[in-house]
């Protein structure tokens, strides 16, 4: 049986490009369905068994969302797939972390940038469908921040992308609780997310800690894990934030 | 003038205005604080006192009832001396000294208009010569013990001769005539007589007011101050009464009651500076041996027993202000309160006019007849200068113009009048030729002190329009470049607009600035700027304490100045703002556009290019995009944090070109990269890894940076096939180097790697924070 794999991308010669990336990463048999915006890519994913992703019908298995559709971003359906089964990576020209933070927060699994060589993208693919989160050092120290502050993003980074001065300066809803299922980072995981700030790769952590790479990726993974719960809890936040609502 | 007009001698209006004066004053003299801690607790009062009823209640009751005891008793005054009887007769000295009849209310009296007064008979014989009836020097300031004893007499006979049916007015050359004295009439009073007594009223009610406001040791002090000069004013009043014809009684008490209210006001001042604004060491003594002086003194002028009584008095008078103004240099020293340089310099006048007056009558009253006029007048026009002085004191900080002006005018006019006595007294000059040149005098004197008395008095002069404006900008810039240290950067404006000696920072919150402490301390409340996020966090206000390092009162009109300094300072930051914020929007608009736009643009013609050259190319033109937009939208980038993506960037590449990369970076100090140095730089290092992997065919990188004391070295060495770099032609993509090296005022040169490849080493001499504006 084919594995079913969703590009949604606005771009026809993007989406074809990034249909061939695919289909150089896996082996298996392919069956790639493309949505230019968002409306039609709902119409797959419901006839797949919906955002919820019910047993006993076969869904989606990998999904590529651009963010800039024509009708919509594409975090929002990020944000409606959270429960969705499938391995979600966001194709982008947006490298700053502004958009993929949140990209991230919605359960994004993975990024991938549209500027990049073939060869460069088929391996990344490759990765994070092996489980291998990318985690750029500016992302390292907005989800440093992040657990610091007790699921607060930063609000003056110092590579603050194409966030608005008007969002700065206006004063965001804070919960005054702190959410209930707010995971903390483990020294171990603050450890390694001090060290991705500081620009190490995975290998050079892994050595610097004295410990295997696979157990770096342990420690990212569950940073990912606890990033995605603490994340739910201020989604009406977020939304607010990104327009979404 | 609020001050003024209570004068009205009706209790409604005087009470109305009274009223008023009450809640204005608290914030004055009255309230200040007697220690040196915050007045705070004064102005705790004040708020607390306006807040209850009750406080203002009892308060304005007890007013009313002195103000209607004070009117009252000033009606039965008139009322019982438009009772008594006179001689209305106007009459001028004449060269010769001779007096000259010029008018009269009776009808006999009229007739001899023009001719020569000799004196006045009374019925029981006694002639009462018209000379020293018509100077009639006030009993006070008669120099001369017998002199005074026989003018005292003088008038107890002639307020018994008006007692009489009939008195016998004998002229030169003519015959006498018998005159009926007859009942005075409020119209008989003289237009002297009532400005006395409405000056007198209001100094009683303003007593009365800074008493009831706080009744504690320095204003009751005040009150008996101002009570012992209405009663002054009060005796002067009655001296000035026109024509012939005293009250009974009158003359007998006179001279003593006056000599006691002015010794007692000298022991009065004394005690009161003693406790304000400073308590000063052994205050109980000073005190004490100024009462134990005055009351020594009135006890013998009391019994009689001492000669030369004038200059006696006078000697204790001069005496008493020249302690007062070493015990306030004193009490400077000990706390640098403005207020006691200003008393020290109206003391200093005070005691000046009265030396200089002293001096002139001294001097004049050897000298017979001409000037007993001007003799007269001289004392009664420094005591109307020391009574406007009086009442000037508790509103020093509110800068009352016009009575500051009538205070320097009788002030003046003092020394006009002791400079024609003077004048006359020394240089033996002509009445004339005195008279004008003392006016002249005086003048200069007013012209050319008013200014200096005024800046160095209360103080108008501030800095410079153009240097306060300066100053708010600066101001303003730090503020908003700073973010939220508004407070500090504030003291700093009000420090250079008043040079206080001390700003501190209190919790309190006032609505609007305000002066407390009888002008000593000024109360700022700390603004809420514009885009500044205090939080929670109490504003509070700036407290400025002793304006001018301590050698100036606060006014009203600086409470005023400041409160608009603070909004034009909110203005100027929220203009600041709105151009700083329209600024980022419009680069980030212009960001987003170029990003969204070119670069899906650019994506499409990546995607179709026809070599990988071409591919190659359009994706570093669209990473460049992409830094260029990045750099537009971000306003700094931190060092630390830019080499972490440097490295993640060239590490993701190089690996990708199967080249190994080493990276060491060292940075001394933490710093700020505008976006013109991080986009220099990010440009740059991109495009040496480029060169790297597109040409040198290299299978290692070393890549180092150090930052240290703001000097920034970047080297970029391969192994590659690159040989002779001084040989290169410079293409497109080394010219761009040299430029963006150039732009960041540093230096760039390529030498050989050894063993093999080339290094290039870029040199910054000054990568600083630099003020993104």
């Amino acid at each position: 049986m084919a594995v079913k794999v969703l590009i949604l991308e606005d771009n026809p010669v993007a989406r074809s490009f990034l249909c061939r990336v695919v289909r150089e990463s896996f082996s298996d048999t392919l069956a790639i369905t493309e949505a230019g915006d968002l409306e039609s890519a709902r119409k797959q994913i419901n006839l797949t068994g919906g955002a919820q992703g019910l047993h006993g019908v076969d869904p989606f298995k990998l999904i590529l969302v651009d963010l800039e559709l024509p009708d919509g971003n594409g975090m929002e359906l990020l944000a409606e797939l959270s429960q969705y089964p499938a391995t979600k990576i966001v194709t982008t020209l947006y490298s700053d972390d502004d958009h993929l933070f949140p990209a991230l927060q919605c359960g994004a699994d993975g990024y991938l940038l549209k500027e990049d060589r073939f060869e460069v993208l088929v391996e990344e693919l490759q990765k994070i469908v092996r489980g291998q989160p990318p985690l750029s050092p500016a992302i390292a120290r907005r989800l440093l921040t992040h657990f610091r502050d007790g699921g607060r993003p930063e609000l003056r980074s110092a590579d603050s992308g194409f966030s608005r001065p008007v969002e700065l300066a206006s004063s965001r809803p804070v919960p005054i609780e702190k959410p209930a299922d707010h995971e903390r980072l483990t020294p171990r995981e603050s450890e390694v997310l001090t060290y991705l700030s500081k620009g190490f790769t995975i290998k050079e952590i892994a050595s610097l800690m004295g410990i295997k790479w696979f157990t770096v990726n342990d420690h990212i993974k569950s940073i990912y894990k606890k990033l995605n719960v603490s994340s739910r809890a201020e989604a009406a936040v977020l939304a607010t934030k990104q327009g979404l609502v | 003038m609020p001050i003024a007009r209570p004068a009205g001698v009706t209790a409604p209006s005087g009470y109305g205005d009274s009223s008023t004066l009450t809640t204005d004053s608290s914030l004055g003299f009255d309230s200040a604080a007697p220690d040196a801690s915050l007045s705070a607790g004064a102005s705790d009062g004040v708020s607390r006192g306006l807040a209850s009823g009750r406080w203002l209640g009892w308060r304005r009751r007890a007013l009313m009832v002195l103000a209607l005891l004070g009117c009252v008793g000033l009606f039965a005054l008139l009322r019982y001396l438009a009772g008594t009887h006179y001689i209305d007769v106007n009459w001028r000295v004449s060269s010769t000294g001779q007096i000259e009849l010029l008018s009269s209310g009776d009808a006999q009296l009229r007739q001899r208009a023009g001719q020569y007064l000799r004196g006045l008979e009374t019925a029981d014989g006694h002639m009462l010569p018209a000379q020293t009836l018509a100077s009639r020097p006030s009993p006070r300031w008669i120099v001369d013990d017998e002199e005074r004893a026989q003018q005292i007499v003088l008038e107890a006979q002639l307020a018994a001769a008006m007692e009489q049916p009939s008195v016998r007015l004998h002229f030169d050359g003519v015959a006498p005539i018998d005159i009926k004295p007859v009942p005075r009439g409020y119209a008989g009073l003289g237009a002297p007589f009532w400005l006395l007594t409405a000056l007198a009223l209001v100094l009683y009610l303003i007593g009365a007011v800074v008493v009831l406001v706080r009744p504690d040791e320095r204003n009751l002090l005040y009150g008996l101050i101002a009570l012992c000069q209405t009663t002054n004013l009060l005796l002067i009043a009655l001296e000035s009464l026109q024509g012939f014809g005293l009250p009974l009684g009158i003359g007998e008490v006179n001279s003593l009651v006056r000599l006691g209210c002015d010794v007692i006001t000298g022991a009065a001042i004394l005690h009161a500076i003693s406790v304000h604004p400073r308590q000063v060491p052994h205050r109980k003594v000073i005190a004490g041996f100024g009462w134990a002086l005055a009351l020594a003194f009135v006890g013998a002028a009391a019994l009689g027993g001492a000669s030369n009584l004038w200059w006696w008095t006078q000697v204790l008078l001069l005496t008493y202000g020249i302690v007062c103004t070493a015990v306030l240099t004193w009490s400077y020293r000990l706390l640098p309160h403005p207020f006691s340089i200003v008393l020290r310099r109206i003391g200093l006048l005070l005691a000046g006019t009265l030396g200089l007056l002293t001096i002139a009558i001294g001097l004049a009253g050897r000298e017979p007849g001409v000037q007993q006029t001007i003799a007269s007048i001289g004392p009664v026009i420094w005591y109307v200068f020391f009574a406007s002085a009086v009442m000037l004191i508790p509103f020093l900080s509110r800068s009352q113009q016009v009575m500051r002006e009538f205070t320097l005018l009788a002030g003046v006019s003092t020394v006009a009048t002791s400079l024609d006595l003077l004048f006359v007294a020394v240089f033996a000059l002509g009445q004339f030729t005195s008279l004008t040149l003392a006016l002249f005098v005086a003048l200069g004197v007013y012209a050319g002190t008013r200014q200096w008395i005024l800046n160095q008095l209360m103080g108008s002069n501030m800095l410079t329009t153009e240097r306060m404006f300066e100053s708010l900008y600066r101001a303003a810039r730090e503020i908003e470049s700073a973010g939220s240290s508004g407070a500090e950067h504030l003291s700093k404006l009000l420090g250079e607009l008043f040079e206080p000696l001390e700003v501190t920072h209190s919790p309190r919150t006032v609505p609007a600035s305000r002066v407390v402490g009888d002008g000593s301390t000024l109360m700022v409340p700390v603004p809420q700027l514009p885009g500044i996020d205090t939080g929670a966090a109490p504003r509070g206000s700036l407290v400025l304490r002793f304006a001018r390092r301590g050698r100036r009162l606060f006014t009203r009109e600086d409470a005023r100045l400041t409160d608009r300094v603070l909004d034009q300072l909110a203005r100027a930051i929220a203009f600041d703002r709105a151009v700083e914020q329209g600024r980022n929007e419009e680069r980030a608009r212009i960001a987003q556009d170029l990003h969204d736009d070119i670069g899906a643009r650019l994506l499409t013609l990546m995607y179709k290019a026809q070599s990988p050259e071409m591919e190659d190319y359009v994706r570093h033109t669209l990473q460049d995009l992409k830094t260029l937009t990045r750099g537009l939208a971000a306003s700094s980038h931190r060092l630390s944090h830019a080499s972490a993506e440097w490295k993640a960037d060239i590490s993701q590449r190089l690996h990708a070109a199967h080249c190994e990369l080493h990276w060491s970076f060292d940075i001394e100090r933490e710093v700020n990269l505008s976006v013109v140095q991080w986009s220099a730089l990010t440009r740059m290092l991109r495009e040496l890894i480029n060169n790297v992997i597109v040409h040198a065919n290299a299978s290692r990188v070393d890549v180092t940076g150090r930052y240290e004391r703001g000097r920034f070295t970047l080297t970029v060495g391969d192994d590659g096939v690159g040989r002779d770099p001084q040989g290169w032609s410079h293409g497109l993509g080394l010219g761009g180097i040299r430029k963006r090296v150039k732009l960041l005022g540093g230096e760039v040169r390529w030498r050989d790697n050894v063993p093999r490849g080339v290094v290039c080493e870029i040199r910054v001499p000054e990568l600083v924070e630099r003020q993104e504006r």
